[in-house]
Formats: C-alpha cells, sequence, structure tokens
C-alpha cells in the first residue's frame, strides 16, 4: 500500500468514530484525567486516553482488539470529566459494537450478555433474572462456576426465581422489531 | 396527598423486593401516593446503549409515554433507571428529530417530554422536606455511624444538570443527619461498585465493592448507606463472593428512615450481612 493510501485509511478511522459517536475525538489534548479517574485502567492494556490518541492516529486494529473496550463498567467518571466534553465511555461503547460487527471482538462475554438480557425483554418486557443468567453460564460452558454463589442469593430471595412479563408483549415485540428493522436498512 | 407515577425497575421486583416494601412503607408514613406505571417494561439498562441509540431512548420512552397519560411526575428508585429515564425524558423533549424517531418505534404511544424524572433522594427532598423526617423521629440513631455511598450514575447523567454536585454529592447526607444518624466524610460517595460485571467477570466486582468495603470500615463505620439496588446487591453479596475480611451491612436510604420512625427494618431478613448489631445500637428517643 502506498504511504498516501494509508494516511488516508487511517483518517477514515477517525472519521468513522466521529460520526457514530457523534463525539468531537481530535478535541483530545491527552491531560490523562479519564485514564486517572478510572476504576477498570490497571486491568485495561490500553489505557483510556491512550485509546482516545490510537483513534487519532488511525490505529484500527489495535483499538478495536483491544481488552480495554471491554473492560469499561460505563460508570462515566471519564466521560464527566473530560475537559473537552467528550463522552468517552460513548466513544467506548461506539467501539464494541463496531468490534463485533468486525468480528474482533477481544472478549465477548459481556456482549453475550448483553444480547440475551435485550432477549429477555423483548420477549417479557422486563428481565427474567434466573433464565438470563442460566442461559447465559449454558453457552459460556461455565454452568458450575458460581453456583454455590447463586443458591445462597436464591435463599436469601435475592435473584428473581419467575418470570415477570408484561401485559402487553407484543407491543414491546414490536418496538424491538421496528429498530431491528430500520438498523438493517442502513 | 402528593401522588407520584412510580417507575420500580426490574430489580425491586426482584433481587431488591425489600426496597421496594421500605419505600411504599416510608411513602406511607409520609403520606405521598406512589402509583405503579401502568405495564411498565424494562429501561434497557446498559444492554440497550451497547447494542443500539434508539433503542436506547424507545425502551425507556415507553414508560414515560405511558406515565404521561397517567399525569403525575415520576419517582424512579434505582439510579440506572432514573439516568435512562431521565435522559430519555430531557433529549426527547428538547430534540424534536429524535422524538419523532422515538414515537415511530413506540407508536401507538407517544412521549413529549412533559413530566419531571426524580429519584429517591429527591423524594425526601422535595416531597418529604428534610425538617418534617427531623421532626418525624422515634428512635434515636445517634451511635450509629454510617458513610453515604452514592453509587457512580447518580449524579453521572451526561450532559444534563445534574440534581446535586457531580463529584461530591451531599443530599442523601442531609437526608441521614436529619434520621439522626451521624455521617462520616469519605471519598468514595461515587466509587463504581463493579456495577452489572458479577455475572460476566466475578472477580471485578469482588475487588472494587471489596475496596470501597475496606475503605467504609477504615473510616470506623457502622453501616453503608446507598440509594442503589445494584450497589446494595454487589456489596452485600461480598461475603459470599468470596471476601474473607469482616463486613459491615449495607442499607438503603429509606431503611436508615425506618429505622427512625418505626425502630426496625423491615426486610431484615433479605440483607446478607445481619442487620441485628445495628438494631441493637439504636435507642428509644
Amino acid at each position: 500500500m502506498k504511504e498516501k493510501d494509508k494516511r488516508i485509511l487511517k483518517a477514515n478511522f477517525l472519521d468513522e468514530i466521529t460520526e457514530k459517536s457523534r463525539e468531537k475525538i481530535s478535541s483530545c489534548y491527552q491531560c490523562y484525567r479519564c485514564t486517572n479517574g478510572c476504576p477498570m485502567a490497571e486491568s485495561m492494556d490500553i489505557y483510556p486516553h491512550k485509546i482516545m490518541r490510537y483513534i487519532l492516529l488511525g490505529e484500527r486494529k489495535k483499538v478495536l482488539c483491544s481488552g480495554a473496550i471491554w473492560a469499561c463498567l460505563m460508570c462515566n467518571t471519564c466521560s464527566i470529566r473530560c475537559p473537552n466534553d467528550i463522552d468517552v465511555a460513548h466513544v467506548f461503547e461506539t467501539l464494541r459494537r463496531i468490534a463485533i460487527k468486525d468480528g474482533v471482538a477481544a472478549n465477548d462475554n459481556l456482549w453475550e450478555f448483553e444480547r440475551l438480557f435485550l432477549e429477555s425483554i423483548k420477549n417479557y418486557g422486563r428481565l427474567y433474572e434466573l433464565a438470563t443468567i442460566l442461559h447465559y453460564k449454558l453457552e459460556k460452558k461455565e454452568f458450575f462456576k458460581d453456583t454455590v454463589m447463586g443458591i445462597k442469593m436464591m435463599l436469601k430471595a435475592r435473584m428473581g426465581i419467575l418470570p415477570h412479563s408484561i401485559k402487553d408483549k407484543r407491543h414491546i415485540k414490536g418496538v424491538f422489531e421496528k429498530i431491528e428493522k430500520g438498523r438493517s436498512e442502513v | 396527598m402528593p401522588v407520584l407515577s412510580y417507575y420500580p425497575g426490574c430489580s425491586l421486583k426482584t433481587s431488591n423486593r425489600f426496597y421496594e416494601k421500605s419505600i411504599r412503607d416510608v411513602s406511607l408514613f409520609f403520606d405521598i401516593e406512589l402509583r405503579e406505571i401502568n405495564d411498565w417494561s424494562c429501561c434497557g439498562a446498559s444492554s440497550a446503549s451497547a447494542v443500539d441509540d434508539l433503542l436506547a431512548y424507545a425502551l425507556p420512552a415507553r414508560n414515560l409515554a405511558i406515565a404521561e397519560t397517567e399525569g403525575y411526575h415520576i419517582i424512579c428508585p434505582c439510579p440506572a433507571c432514573y439516568q435512562r429515564l431521565r435522559v430519555a425524558n430531557e433529549k426527547i423533549r428538547v430534540d424534536k428529530g429524535l422524538m419523532d424517531e422515538v414515537n415511530d418505534a413506540i407508536a401507538p404511544l407517544s412521549c413529549y417530554g412533559s413530566m419531571e424524572v426524580k429519584n429517591i433522594i429527591e423524594l425526601f427532598t422535595e416531597y418529604v422536606g428534610i425538617e418534617r423526617i427531623a421532626a418525624s423521629i422515634n428512635y434515636d440513631l445517634s451511635s450509629i455511624a454510617v458513610v453515604p455511598y452514592y453509587g457512580c450514575v447518580l449524579t453521572r447523567s451526561w450532559r444534563i444538570k445534574p440534581f446535586d454536585d457531580t463529584e461530591d454529592p451531599v443530599s442523601m447526607d442531609n437526608i441521614i443527619s436529619a434520621a439522626g444518624a451521624s455521617v462520616i466524610s469519605w471519598q468514595y460517595k461515587m466509587e463504581c461498585c463493579g456495577a452489572g460485571k458479577t455475572i460476566t467477570d466475578k472477580d471485578t466486582t469482588l475487588r472494587l465493592s471489596s475496596r470501597i468495603m475496606d475503605m467504609a470500615l477504615k473510616k470506623g463505620a457502622d453501616a453503608i448507606v446507598t440509594p442503589c439496588p445494584l450497589c446494595q446487591l454487589n456489596l452485600d453479596l461480598l461475603p459470599i463472593m468470596g471476601r474473607r475480611h469482616e463486613s459491615i451491612p449495607v442499607l438503603f436510604i429509606t431503611e436508615v428512615i425506618e429505622m427512625a420512625i418505626h425502630g426496625r427494618i423491615g426486610g431484615g431478613r433479605s440483607h446478607i450481612v445481619p442487620v441485628d448489631g445495628l438494631l441493637k445500637k439504636m435507642k428509644n428517643a
């Protein structure tokens, strides 16, 4: 690939993330505040401020394959503290969606769980705790992990054992289907 | 008698049913009527926004739309639900394009953002009043020292005016003081407990929640007080998540008020870290 083409490709990554997240990432001046306040920074392979920098540098692969984007807890500390008003947590959310779409996610546990969570809402209107957790554990083949904790929670009535369906299940399903349809048309 | 539309959210019907009971008990005492939003559905939590921006607005909007037809402001005790509902409410109110998109998705319902969304702390500061709480005390909690733990999302509603200071909120501190317990100042008011990682990555929750518990112990607290059902669950689960060190009880803000007015904690037995020791410290006022 020619040097010029490489530069264009790299610039495209910044444009892509800027457009999809609607955040002005180019205003980042590397003050480190996002990283300093992050409760998960110590478990990240790439610190949040560096993720922002790599987006600017067009390091698509490095960013999308990182474990860091999956470690985020969405606590929004970084977003609130950013002096340039960048919603860093939302940028991470955007990166996750692209990583999944491209099939390069470092770890899809969280994504799997979110998917099952939404599946439960689509079907019942509310979260069916026990079924969603068991479904997740089955898919991840971790059926016996945390079983003791789960049983202890049930004994203390700290887990929803029965489904809580809403009455108008057709409506909520319709909301999901309309949005899914709109997404596939884009 | 003030009337409010009440949005419980999934956790108050499952893992935190005793929180709902406590909220209802205390509201009844202060003559506030909570009318559960008819056929409410999940707010989408962090899952909807993980997948799709429009879904993250449409799921809370479905509930807001129903509440608008009922005509009362909305009280939302779970901070995560509160954040989702309030952000959707205020964005839809000012962004006509988003309003149309959302209303198209939730048709035949429609949401205009015409109501206010309030959290559990505002229920006490705006609808009950600090003075009235202080005047209603029947039991002396002055020998109980607590750390106020707001959790990470309550004041961090992105690009929306927070109801209290983003980094150092004090509204719940005032409620606890009015109820007669002593408030210990600490720097972990807004630290993250690990949130929803408990299922996919338990060790992260164990580490983050333990840090909060350790600091509370170091500060000499008898209990941690929170408005958030997920924070309460994560911190209370510590002993069965594998924490070997001591843990102190984690109370909901409404349970502190319950103690001050009734001298008991109705859902005491649902706590994993026992609350009996705290109750023994309480005296008749």
